[in-house]
């Protein structure tokens, strides 16, 4: 099966900063793809180059079976991470022109629309100007002008970034749905709880390197069992200084230490300084993968943990 | 191209309905119809006023004249039904017999401010017999010296009167000097032609109205076209980028098919916005039967200039638009190019006023000129020679191609751009990357 997208050795520099470096990706058809990285590592240079909004300096990239310049880009959705709608237009007019933009006809979009609104609970809002929304809801709109033309393939920045609970949870069902429909899904996020709950495969970009491409069991079994979850009555504190200990991930009422040691000996030495509550090896979160590769400054992280779900 | 339309068709519905287009463009001729009409009416409000002038005549043999040629005068402004259509001039003699000048023009004054005199004024004693070495001026004093019409009126009456007198002292006959005085008047024709049967047809006499109204009318409409689209394009690329639409619309199409989808629309509103005015010239060239004024030929001239102007000045309007983050950089960017703009609509009036000086010839090859001068000098005859329309032309098509191909390679990399709003030279070098 030819797959949705096939990036090769593609590299982007723009004067003395070097974007993206000899990335290559491969995503299945109606899979869904997870693009993590900290803020600043390519990720969007990577999705405006599959856009063909940008032109690679090197490297090639297919989707969909054809090479991104074509018109192949009448069969993707995109929902850029810098988005917007026009404030004046209605709503159904706004999703109608979008649409038309990919080459539907005006009935096809509006039977879209229709559909979409309504799983949105917008029908309302149908014919109210976008400027009287509220942010959740305009941001319900712009995913909608992203899928309103029955993409084949569905590239989204940052989709979740800045909505409540209530909002996140049905764009995130909205997303499902459209697996269902066997539209291939792109997406980038900060959060790697979403990332690990929605995500077939992962696809990890640091300054401009692909440091990670696999599905979560690929990419956790990379690291191993080197992690335990512990909790005691001693709490972090208590864990700090203690051999075979590399690095903590304080949780608050649980702690996740990662061991360079064997893990029964660090139970062992656990037991005789306090009450051992809870002690679990485990390989090791998509979060704490992705602190061990970056090491985020404090800005990267609470920057992700704003788009968390 | 389906793309591009789908732009021009969505940038021509939001233009046209904004109220700024509304209001602006298809109010203007009722705004025009209402300044026309008050004026017409503020002068119709004529001065009927009473205004008494003291007269001190150092002649001592003037002030007669000048009552009763004041008197005449009012009389004219008396209408059949009685009512006044003119001011009321009186004229009072003052006795400067005995008195200083300066006590006697200081009450005076004080007389006008205390409005019991509207002016007064001093005639020389020499006013007559002075020679023209000698002449000393008629002092005419007064509070509102910026009223006319009586100073003028004075000048005039004292002149000819004194004039009338110098003939009478040196024995000659005014009337005869009157007669032989009598000036030719001189009337401007266009050229005689000849028709295919050999008779020749007459010449046309030239109104200056006539030549004229229909070109100043299409320059003005062109000046509006350009600056209502290029300020529009403007707004529209700022906001897009300030809301964050550009990227959504580039998720669909290329830079080129957004600018051009834009330009399409614009000069679509510039040809509604032309074809509006031209219905309403032409309802009042019908209505006063004036077709002398029409010039049909000029229509196809305009129509390719104003597509060319709008296809010209909207690129590089939405080249520097792509290139700024905010209206404030933007208007600072924007002053080249309406300084270019002002060139060519200040320029034409030289065209106007000579359109075969080598400066009209020389702006109207000058692409950013080319569609105001070139089409100023087409229409008024004798015109220019064909290979020079041609020339203009085709640097004016060339140019707009130039521009639009460069501002779409500004506006592909400027449309991204987040933050400080490039230099001039900067610009430059994005059209080469």
């Amino acid at each position: 099966m030819t797959p949705a997208i096939a990036v090769s050795g593609i590299s982007k520099r723009f004067g003395e900063h070097r974007a993206v470096n000899n990335v290559s990706i491969e995503v299945p058809e109606g899979s869904i793809y997870g693009f993590i990285g900290p803020n600043g590592s390519g990720k969007t240079t990577t999705i405006r180059m599959i856009m063909n909004i940008l032109v690679p300096d090197a490297g090639q990239i297919h989707v969909l079976g054809r090479p991104t310049a074509s018109g192949v880009r009448d069969e993707v959705g995109y929902l850029p991470e810098e988005r917007g709608l026009y404030k004046k237009m209605t709503v159904r007019r706004v999703l109608r022109y979008y649409g038309q933009l990919k080459g539907k006809p005006a009935s096809e979009i509006d039977t879209a629309t229709r559909d979409w609104l309504a799983r949105l609970q917008l029908t309302d809002w149908a014919d109210k100007k976008v400027e009287q929304l509220s942010k959740g809801m305009a941001q319900k709109v712009q995913f909608i002008a992203a899928v309103v033309s029955t993409p084949k393939l569905l590239i989204l920045d940052e989709p979740f970034s800045g909505l409540d609970p209530v909002n996140a949870e049905a764009l995130k069902d909205a997303v499902l749905e459209m697996r269902r429909r066997g539209t291939t899904i792109v997406f980038s996020t900060h959060d790697m709880h979403t990332a690990e709950r929605m995500c077939e495969r992962i696809f990890m970009i640091f300054k401009g390197n692909k440091v990670l491409d696999g599905t979560l069991d690929e990419i956790q079994a990379e690291y191993g069992y080197d992690t335990a979850r512990v909790r005691t009555a001693g709490g972090a504190s208590l864990l700090a200084g203690m051999p075979s200990v590399e690095s903590i991930n304080d949780h608050g009422n649980y702690q996740d230490v990662k061991l360079n040691g064997d893990p029964q000996a660090f139970l062992h030495q656990l037991v005789q300084k306090t009450t051992v509550q809870h002690f679990e090896v485990r390989r090791p979160s998509l979060h704490d993968i992705f602190v061990r590769i970056a090491q985020p400054s404090e800005e990267d992280l609470k920057a992700g943990e704003g788009g968390a779900l | 191209m389906n793309r591009t339309m789908t732009i021009a068709q969505s940038e021509f519905i939001t233009l046209v309905k904004t109220k700024a287009f509304i209001i602006g463009i298809l109010f203007m001729p009722v705004l025009m119809g209402a300044f026309f009409a008050f004026m017409a009416y503020a002068e119709r409000q004529v001065d009927v006023e009473r205004r008494v002038f003291a007269v001190i005549d150092h002649t001592g043999s003037l002030f007669g004249a000048v009552r009763e040629a004041a008197e005449r005068r009012n009389a004219e402004f008396v209408e059949d039904d009685g009512s006044r259509s003119g001011p009321e001039f009186v004229a009072t003699a003052i006795d400067p017999a005995g008195q200083s000048m300066d006590d006697l023009k200081a009450t005076l004054s004080q007389r006008v401010r205390d409005k019991e005199l509207f002016a007064f004024v001093e005639i020389p004693a020499n006013a007559i017999t002075a020679t023209s070495a000698e002449v000393s001026p008629i002092r005419y004093y007064a509070e509102s010296t910026s009223y006319e019409p009586l100073p003028n009126w004075l000048r005039g009456a004292l002149n000819d009167e004194i004039t009338l007198r110098r003939y009478d002292d040196a024995g000659i006959d005014h009337a005869l000097i009157e007669q032989l005085n009598t000036r030719t008047p001189l009337s401007t024709f266009g050229l005689m032609e000849r028709a295919a049967d050999g008779t020749v047809n007459e010449a046309q006499e030239v109104d200056e109205l006539a030549r004229m109204a229909m070109p100043l009318f299409f320059l003005i409409l062109m000046f509006m076209s350009v600056m209502t689209a290029g300020q529009h394009l403007l707004n529209a690329i700022i906001e897009e980028k300030m809301s964050k639409i550009s990227e959504v619309m580039l998720g669909s199409v290329t830079p080129f098919q957004l600018l051009a989808g834009k330009l399409l629309g614009v000069v679509g509103v510039s040809l509604l916005l032309t074809s509006i005015y031209m219905v309403g010239g032409a309802y009042l060239v019908f209505a006063s039967g004036r077709f002398d004024l029409l010039n049909i030929g000029l229509i196809f001239w305009f129509l390719l200039f104003l597509v060319c102007a709008a296809l010209l000045f909207g690129s590089i309007f939405l080249a520097l638009g792509s290139a700024c983050s905010d209206l404030k950089d933007a208007q600072s960017m924007l002053q080249p190019a309406m300084v270019l703009i002002m060139l060519a609509y200040l320029g034409s009036f030289v065209v106007i006023r000579n359109p075969e000086s080598s400066v009209a010839v020389g702006m109207s090859f000058f692409p950013t000129m080319t569609p105001f001068a070139m089409m100023l000098r087409i229409a008024m005859p004798p015109g220019p020679p064909l290979w020079q329309i041609l020339v203009g032309v085709g640097g004016l098509v060339a140019t707009t191609i130039f521009c639009v191909w460069a501002g779409s390679r500004i506006f592909r990399v400027g449309i991204l751009m987040q933050g400080k709003a490039p230099t001039l030279p900067e610009l430059v070098k994005w059209i080469g990357k």
